[in-house]
């Protein structure tokens, strides 16, 4: 909102007849095809970028359904079998009193997924309705950029947990479904996230691209 | 005019189609769509059937943790845990994996396995860690699919599915069977019992058993099964020794098997193994290849057959031909009421007794009918020696009595048995042991002891000096019978035998019988004419009566005219004036009106004969007085050869009286100087034989008898010559001539005792001498000498018998008498 007086004055590449390349950096007259740098083809707006945006989105919150609602991890102690989806390690880690550990789960495997979804699907739906973003949009672009491989901790500790602890009998641990549905939602919206052509965001009018 | 001027052209890009724009990225969303749907369909659609499975109690069964295996492998998660509505069961909801829910049918079995130590070992181990799981048994066909079923706490011993084969054992008893002991085969285990159970009627313990492929295979008819459990000491001929079979059937007991011979047929639906004891004994009926084979006979004892029972052998010539299957006792209906018998049943393996193997049971009981009859027969035989056990021996008899294989509709055939010759040796060891502790040896000792007592006692005895006064009494005795009035008085009553026998004669000359006689023979002759019917027995008849007549009487009287001449030329004047008296008193007799009404009455007969023969002029009867008068002509005959004998008799007494003893008399004294010399023995044993004799003489009826002998052969004849007289009828008149002929031939056959009687006395005149020549002086010591002798000869007599009692039964010694 206070972005939103600043926007005005933002004058983009576009508009001054210029295109960037999105590899190196370089400033090209506009038309100009590739870049002689990197020979990286110039486009001044990925103007499918936000279709491929919303395909990954989704894709990615399909899976992350089964994500949740199968097991994440088979443990087997003694003959006993345990499965386990994340909420309900979650739980079970807070019933066990490890709460940091709980948060932390919880908090990458639930709180920033879920974010992620959000907020590209805020980004996404803002540059389509033609809303003139702010630096504020970028940041959240930009943090949902960073953050995104940071969610596969999740799978990380499965993986890691799966290959260490094979003890036979005594105790041994499986990935579930759930594990690789989570592993692709991360995926896809990681995909989604760099679909995503930031340059959008300034592009105020809708439809007139210069 | 002005142009016109072409009105600005609005050119519009066309409209982007959407789907021109639209990213192939688009089909991943979709694909994960699809891909997520496809594995929640999945998910759902394999998640399984729920069952229902009730169980007593669920312990250890916990809701959604709880897995349902088969084969080890889980199929199935515990759903839920709820009860029945009566709180009676606990029923648990398992979901079951699709694959094999089809398998699941109505004969499927669950059991919650639990750990579990028992002499067979630790099971269900891992449950102690992980809990208890639900196993799961079903065969491998699809069936009618079940929802709700029973589960055990235990496993099931026959599980389905399970390769094997399930048979029943029968026992007698079940102490040492309990539920699940191993069943062995050579050692390996190969199957396990099920818990024993009691059949219908209570009398035999059936347990079932569980044999696991392949062994199953191996069951046939030959198989035996016996017992294993605990340990079996056995100590024999072969030594001793300590055997069991694992620790496991010492303490649960098991069960052990093999085939007792080779191609045994398969088993039968609903065949019953018997359980045996000790291998030993399974073993033993090798040669019962199964009902089918053995050819049942019955054999029926007489006597007791303890020591016999099933199982046991049946021989033939020493070879195992059968198998004693069964005793029973039986009631059979007699004359006398109903009697208990013993029969036992016995299996006869035919290829054992030779016959070729396709032999049919009617054939072998052929061969069995012809063997009886050659003298087949069944006995009860020792096992041996030692041993009280018995079989039974089919044995030949050649002497055998005869008999068939009885057999009756709806039995077995009997086999006929004989009585064996069972010798208990332990029993009679046993007895002989007995009768030596019971012999009295002591005694023996003690008899002998007091026998030399005797012995020594006996030459001082004054007993010896009686022997002596008792020999002259004998002897006194002897004369005194000689001189007896009854001995006496035979020849005087031979002499009026003779006497009478001359009158009657006399009389008979006298009475016109033999003109009487005469005149019936010219009737017989008149009647032979009248009848044309001439008899040969006739002519002989009167040729025999004139014979009698002129010849043989005359010389019959001519010889016992000698003979009375003799005898009254003996200087036995007693005896003389014995025999005159006894003649007198024949005399006496024959005056009685009695005996001379004889003539008259043998006259009166000879008419009335003459008068039937006349009158009826019967067949036959003319050869009936032809025998008789034959008979008459014998007894005359005899009469006649006894008197020869009389005058040697007389000779011989003569010789004794005029010179024996005289000689033997003087030959005394000569004895009595050499008595002491002479052999003992000899001359007891010849004063006690002289002794004896002339008791049984003494005793003799026929001496005393024999002069009334003759006088009631002459009774006879004149009761018969009464009956003839008093017959007169035809219908008597055969059986009249018959009693005279037998009158005839009692008075022959008292003749014929007369040339004994001379013998007799010649004997004891023989004897006589003997005594008197074997007797000495009555010196002192001659006496006492004797008497020691007596009493030695009783001792070596008493001696004498139990040697020869010993001889004659020597078991009695060892027995007893």
């Amino acid at each position: 909102m206070a972005n939103a007086e600043r926007t005005q004055h933002v004058l983009t590449a576009r508009a001054a007849g210029l295109v960037g390349c999105a590899e190196c950096g370089h400033v090209y007259q506009l038309g100009t095809e590739t870049c002689a740098v990197c020979g990286t083809r110039l486009t001044s707006r990925d103007m499918t970028s936000l279709q491929r945006v919303w395909a990954w989105l989704f894709a990615g919150m399909v899976v992350y359904i089964p994500a949740n609602l199968y097991p994440m991890l088979r443990t087997t102690t003694f003959g006993n079998t345990q499965e386990s989806t994340i909420v309900g390690g979650v739980f079970e880690l807070m019933d066990h009193g490890s709460y940091g550990v709980a948060l932390i789960v919880f908090f990458a495997s639930v709180i920033i997924p879920v974010s992620k979804f959000i907020a590209i699907a805020y980004l996404a739906s803002r540059v389509q309705r033609g809303k003139p973003g702010t630096t504020s949009h970028f940041h959240l672009y930009e943090v949902v950029e960073f953050i995104g491989r940071w969610s596969m901790i999740d799978v990380f500790v499965v993986a890691i947990l799966s290959a260490l602890v094979q003890l036979n009998f005594v105790a041994s641990i499986h990935p579930g479904i759930a594990a690789v549905s989570f592993a692709l939602s991360v995926a896809f919206t990681m995909i989604s996230a760099n679909s995503f052509d930031p340059r959008l965001i300034w592009d105020a009018p809708e439809g007139k691209p210069v | 005019m002005s142009d016109p001027t072409p009105a600005e052209m609005v050119v519009s890009p066309p409209r982007k189609s959407v789907f021109r724009n639209l990213s192939f990225v688009w089909l991943v969303p979709f694909l994960a769509l699809a891909v997520s749907l496809g594995i929640a369909w999945q998910n759902f659609a394999d998640r399984g059937t729920l069952i229902e499975i009730s169980f007593g109690n669920a312990s250890g069964v916990v809701a959604g943790e709880t897995t349902l295996r088969y084969r080890d492998v889980v199929v199935g998660t515990v759903e839920d845990v709820r009860f029945t509505n009566d709180l009676g069961r606990v029923l648990v909801y398992v979901r079951v994996d699709n694959d094999v829910e089809p398998f699941i049918d109505d004969e499927a079995a669950f059991w919650v396995v639990r750990p579990e130590v028992s002499a067979r070992g630790i099971s269900g181990l891992s449950t102690v860690l992980s809990g208890v799981y639900i196993e799961g048994a079903w065969d491998n066909a699809p069936g009618a699919v079940a929802q709700q079923f029973t589960g055990s706490d235990s496993p099931p011993l026959n599980q389905p599915g399970r390769p094997g084969r399930r048979i029943t054992l029968a026992t007698d008893d079940g102490t040492t069977i309990s539920y699940g002991s191993p069943v062995l085969y050579r050692g390996v285990e190969v199957g396990r019992l099920e818990a024993p159970r009691l059949s219908a009627d209570g009398r035999t313990v059936l347990v079932d058993a569980f044999i696991d492929a392949p062994h199953d295979a191996r069951l046939t008819q030959a198989t035996r099964f016996w017992d294993t459990s605990g340990f079996e000491l056995s100590f024999g001929t072969a030594g001793f020794s300590v055997d069991f079979d694992s620790i496991a059937s010492l303490v649960t007991g098991g069960v052990a098997f093999d085939d007792v011979y080779e191609d045994g047929e398969p088993l039968p639906s609903g065949y019953v193994f018997t359980l045996y004891e000790a291998e030993e004994d399974a073993r033993r009926n090798t040669l019962v290849r199964g009902p089918s084979q053995g050819v049942q006979f019955a054999i029926q004892f007489s006597e007791s057959v303890n020591g016999l029972e099933a199982g046991d052998d049946v021989t033939y010539q020493g070879l195992n031909v059968g198998v004693v299957t069964e005793l029973r006792s039986r009631v059979v209906e007699t004359q006398f009421g109903p009697e208990l018998t013993l029969l036992v049943n016995v299996s006869i393996d035919p290829q054992r007794m030779g016959l070729p193997a396709e032999t049919r049971p009617e054939d072998t009981v052929d061969f069995f009918r012809f063997a009886v009859e050659t003298g087949m027969r069944a006995r009860l035989a020792t096992e041996s020696l030692l041993s009280s056990d018995l079989r039974i021996e089919l044995v030949v008899m050649d002497d055998a009595q005869t008999a068939r294989l009885t057999e009756v509709d709806g039995e077995l055939p009997r086999l006929p048995s004989i009585q064996s010759n069972l010798s208990d040796f332990s029993a009679t060891a046993e007895g002989v042991l007995e009768r030596i502790n019971a012999l009295p040896i002591e005694e023996v000792m003690q008899q002998a002891i007091s026998l030399m007592d005797a012995f020594e006692q006996l030459a001082r005895n004054e007993d010896l000096q009686r022997v002596p006064g008792s020999a002259v009494a004998l002897l006194d005795d002897t004369r005194a019978l000689v001189g007896n009035e009854a001995i006496q008085a035979i020849p005087a009553q031979i002499e009026a035998a003779v006497n009478d026998l001359t009158a009657l004669v006399a009389e008979v000359r006298e009475g016109g019988a033999v003109a009487s006689l005469n005149s019936a023979l010219a009737s017989l002759d008149e009647a032979m004419v009248g009848i044309n019917a001439a008899s040969q027995s006739a002519p002989a008849l009167a040729e025999n009566l004139a014979k009698l007549t002129e010849e043989d009487i005359p010389a019959v009287l001519a010889e016992l005219q000698g003979v009375a001449k003799t005898a009254q030329e003996l200087k036995l004047d007693e005896l003389v004036a014995s025999a005159t008296a006894t003649l007198n008193r024949v005399d006496a007799l024959i005056a009685q009106e009695a005996v001379q009404g004889i003539p008259a009455a043998v006259t009166a007969a000879i008419e009335d004969v003459r008068t039937i023969v006349a009158d009826v002029r019967a067949e036959g009867a003319v050869q009936a007085l032809g025998s008789s008068l034959r008979n008459l002509d014998r007894a005359m005959a005899e009469i006649s050869v006894a008197s020869q004998d009389a005058p040697a008799l007389t000779a011989n007494l003569r010789q004794i009286t005029e010179a024996d003893i005289p000689k033997l008399l003087a030959e005394f004294e000569a004895v009595a100087t050499t008595a002491k010399d002479l052999e003992l023995q000899a001359l007891v044993d010849s004063a006690t034989s002289t002794l004896n004799r002339v008791d049984t003489l003494v005793g003799s009826q026929d001496t005393l008898e024999l002069p009334g002998t003759i006088n009631d052969a002459l009774t006879e004849m004149r009761l018969a010559l009464t009956e003839l007289r008093e017959g007169g009828v035809v219908e008597n008149l055969n059986a009249t001539l018959q009693s005279a002929s037998d009158a005839a031939g009692s008075v022959a056959e008292s003749v014929e005792d007369l040339p004994q009687l001379t013998a007799r006395l010649e004997r004891l005149v023989a004897e006589t001498e003997a005594v008197i020549s074997s007797y000495g002086a009555r010196s002192d010591f001659n006496t006492q000498t004797l008497s020691a002798l007596r009493e030695v000869q009783n001792a070596a007599k008493s001696i004498s018998e139990l040697a020869r009692a010993i001889e004659r039964s020597p078991n009695s010694l060892i027995f007893g008498r």
